[in-house]
C-alpha cells in the first residue's frame, strides 16, 4: 500500500460509492454516496422505509449491492479474512442462538475472529463487562430478556476492539435505563473505533454521533456533520415566554433592534413555537458571543425568556426535509 | 485463520447444537427407541428365520435343499450380483437387515435433522453473526460436516443397539457381530454424506424451515422414484443419482465397485455442495 493510499484509508474508514440496491421492482436505496471518517461516530438518519437497514445491511455484507461498492478499512465487506476482527456487528434483528449460553456463545464468536482458545475466554468475558453483563455468563441466549440479547449481541460486535463497528438500531425497543447503559457503552467507544449507526432515535444520534447521512425513500438528501446538519454553527433560537394572553412576546421594534445587532443577517419570529430564530454570519462571530449579545438585549428590554438553543435541532432538520 | 479452522469449528457448534436442541434430543431418543423396536423385531425374524433353517435342515435330507445356498441366492438376487450372495452369505441376518432400514430411512433422518440447519438461521437472522466473522463457504461446510455427523451418531445408536440385541440373542460372538457391523455402518457413512449435501443445497437456499422440510422431502421423494424408475425401466445409470442405492458397491467384494461408489458418491456430494456454495456466496442474508 503506498503512503498516499494509507493515508486515505486513515482519513476515511468507510466509503460508500453510488450504493443501490433493487428488490424486485422496488428500488430501496438509490444512489448513495457518503465516507465516514475514520474514528468519529456516524449516524444514518431517515423514517422508516427509507432504506437505512439495508444500506446498514450492504454495508456490513449481508446484501449485495445491486450496483455500486462499500469500502471497509479498503476492502470489500465480504472479505472476511482481511476484515477479521477489525469489524463489529450489531444488526438489528438477529436472534441470538437459543440454546448456546451466553458464554459459550461469545467465545465461539471470539474463536472464529482468530482468538486463540484461551484468549477467547478472556476476551468474551471482557466484551460482556462492557454491557455489564457478566453476571449472564452461564444464561442461555433463549431465556434473555429483549434488553440483555440486545447487549449480548452488543458484546459480540464489540468483541476483540475493532476498529470500525456497524450498529444497527442499538437502542430500539428498550427501556430508557437500559438504553442510557448502551449508549454509554458506545460512547466509551467513541475515538477508539469508527462507528456507524443507524437509529430513529434522532436525539440519540444528536448526542452521539460527529457527523450523519439522511436518507429518505432510498436517496440521500443531506450528509455532513453533525454541525452542519443542524446549524449550530450559523443560528441560535431563543424560545420566549408571552407577556400575558393575547400578546405578542415580542414586537417588531424590538426585533428590529436585534437585526441591527452587528453579523446578523436574519432574524425571524416563530409565533407556533414561540421561538426568535436568528442567524448570523459564521465568518465573522460564533455562536456563543451572538448568543450573550441577544440575551444582553433581550434582557434589557425585559423579555420573558424559557430558552436557547443553538441550531435547530436534529429532529427539526430532519423533519425539514424527509 | 485458515477455512479449515472455521470449517471446524462451525461443525463442532453444530453437532452440541443438534442434540442440544428439543428437536434434535426428541429425534435422538426417538430414533434410540426406533432402533431397539427394530432391534427386537429383527431378532425375532432372525430366530424364525433359523428355526424355519432347522425345519430345512431336516428336510434337506430328502429335498437336497442347502440353507446357506439359499441365503447366497437370496443375496445374489438382491443385489443382482452372484459374488454379492457368496460375499454377504454369513452376514448376521438382523445387522443386514438393519442395514437395509438405514438406508431407505436415511433420507427421512437426513431431512428431519438437517432441514433446519440453516434457513432457521436465514429465518432469524441468526446468519449474520457468522457472516461477519466466517468465510460463507466455510459456514455451508460447517453446517453440512455437523448435520452429517449428529446423522451419524443418531445411526450408530441405532446400529449398536441392534448389535448388542444380536449378540445377546444370537448364537454368533460379539467381535463377529461387531465386524459385520462396523463393515455395514461403513457403507452408511457415505451414503448419509450425500444426502446430507442434498439436504444443505436444499434447506439453504430457503429461508423459511417448514418450507425447507417440506422441499426437503418432495425432493427425497423424487429421488426415490427416480430410482424405482431406474428399477422398473432397467435404466440402471438412474440409480447413480440415488446415494442410497450405491450400498451394492460399497458392500461388493470387487475394490473396483467399492472405487465406483465412492466416486459416485462423490459426485453427488462436490455437486450439491458446490453449488450450494456457489448460490449462498451469492444470496442476501
Amino acid at each position: 500500500m503506498s503512503p498516499a493510499s494509507v493515508s486515505r484509508a486513515f482519513e476515511s474508514a468507510v466509503r460508500a460509492r453510488r450504493l443501490t440496491k433493487r428488490f424486485g421492482a422496488t428500488l430501496a436505496v438509490d444512489d448513495l454516496t457518503f465516507e465516514v471518517g475514520a474514528g468519529s461516530v456516524f449516524g444514518l438518519i431517515g423514517p422508516n422505509g427509507a432504506g437505512k437497514s439495508t444500506t446498514f445491511s450492504m454495508l456490513a455484507g449481508y446484501l449485495q449491492p445491486t450496483y455500486g461498492s462499500v469500502e471497509i478499512l479498503g476492502w470489500a465487506p465480504t472479505a472476511v479474512d482481511a476484515l477479521r476482527c477489525r469489524v463489529g456487528v450489531l444488526p438489528q434483528d438477529a436472534v441470538l442462538p437459543t440454546t448456546d449460553r451466553v458464554g459459550e456463545f461469545l467465545v465461539h464468536m471470539a474463536r472464529l475472529q482468530g482468538t486463540s482458545k484461551n484468549k477467547a475466554r478472556e476476551s468474551a468475558e471482557r466484551a460482556l463487562d462492557d454491557v455489564s453483563g457478566r453476571d449472564w455468563w452461564n444464561e442461555r441466549c433463549g431465556h434473555l430478556s429483549h434488553g440483555m440479547a440486545k447487549r449480548v449481541v452488543l458484546a459480540q460486535a464489540f468483541l476483540g476492539n475493532p476498529d470500525v463497528l456497524l450498529l444497527d438500531e442499538p437502542t430500539a425497543g428498550l427501556d430508557p435505563r437500559v438504553a442510557w447503559e448502551v449508549r454509554q457503552s458506545i460512547l466509551a467507544k467513541k475515538g477508539r473505533s469508527t462507528i456507524i449507526v443507524s437509529s430513529h432515535n434522532l436525539n440519540e444520534l444528536e448526542e452521539v454521533c460527529d457527523a450523519a447521512a439522511i436518507i429518505d425513500r432510498g436517496r440521500l438528501v443531506a450528509t455532513g456533520s453533525m454541525a452542519e446538519l443542524t446549524a449550530t454553527h450559523e443560528e441560535i433560537r431563543v424560545k420566549v415566554a408571552s407577556a400575558g394572553p393575547n400578546e405578542a412576546p415580542i414586537g417588531p421594534t424590538r426585533l428590529a433592534a436585534l437585526r441591527a445587532l452587528g453579523d446578523i443577517k436574519t432574524v425571524d419570529l416563530d409565533e407556533d413555537r414561540l421561538e426568535i430564530v436568528v442567524r448570523f454570519d459564521r465568518s465573522r462571530t460564533d455562536a456563543e458571543t451572538v448568543i450573550a449579545r441577544v440575551l444582553r438585549l433581550l434582557l434589557d428590554e425585559q423579555v420573558r425568556i424559557s430558552g436557547v438553543t443553538k441550531g435547530r435541532g436534529l429532529e427539526k432538520r430532519v423533519m425539514e426535509i424527509t | 485463520m485458515t477455512p479449515l479452522s472455521e470449517v471446524s469449528l462451525v461443525t463442532w457448534r453444530e453437532v452440541r447444537k443438534s442434540f442440544r436442541s428439543a428437536k434434535g434430543a426428541a429425534l435422538a431418543v426417538i430414533s434410540i427407541l426406533g432402533g431397539g423396536a427394530m432391534s427386537m423385531t429383527f431378532a425375532w425374524l432372525d430366530r424364525l428365520r433359523r428355526e424355519q433353517a432347522a425345519n430345512i435342515a431336516l428336510a434337506q435330507s430328502s429335498t437336497g435343499i442347502d440353507p446357506h445356498r439359499a441365503q447366497v441366492e437370496l443375496f445374489s438376487r438382491w443385489y443382482g450380483q452372484p459374488n454379492m450372495g457368496t460375499a454377504l452369505a454369513d452376514c448376521p441376518y438382523a445387522l443386514w437387515m438393519m442395514l437395509v432400514a438405514t438406508l431407505w430411512l436415511a433420507p427421512l433422518l437426513v431431512a428431519l435433522m438437517t432441514f433446519d440447519a440453516v434457513s432457521a438461521e436465514l429465518q432469524r437472522g441468526t446468519v449474520r453473526f457468522w457472516a461477519v466473522r466466517a468465510r460463507r463457504s466455510s459456514y455451508l461446510l460447517g453446517k453440512a460436516l455437523g448435520a452429517w455427523l449428529a446423522v451419524l451418531a443418531v445411526s450408530l445408536a441405532m446400529n449398536v443397539i441392534v448389535w448388542i440385541t444380536a449378540a445377546t440373542v444370537g448364537h454368533q460372538s460379539g467381535f463377529y457381530i461387531v465386524g459385520w457391523g462396523l463393515r455395514f455402518f461403513a457403507v452408511v457413512v457415505p451414503v448419509t454424506a450425500a444426502w446430507c449435501s442434498i439436504a444443505v443445497l436444499v434447506g439453504s437456499q430457503l429461508k423459511t424451515p417448514m418450507v425447507s422440510l417440506l422441499t426437503l422431502c418432495a425432493t427425497f421423494f423424487a429421488f426415490w422414484v427416480l430410482h424405482i424408475a431406474a428399477a422398473m425401466t432397467k435404466n440402471g445409470w438412474l440409480n447413480w443419482a440415488y446415494p442410497s442405492a450405491y450400498d451394492a458397491l460399497f458392500l461388493s467384494p470387487d475394490p473396483g465397485d467399492i472405487g465406483r461408489g465412492l466416486l459416485g458418491i462423490g459426485v453427488i456430494i462436490g455437486l450439491s455442495i458446490g453449488a450450494a456454495i456457489f448460490a449462498f456466496d451469492r444470496r442476501d442474508l
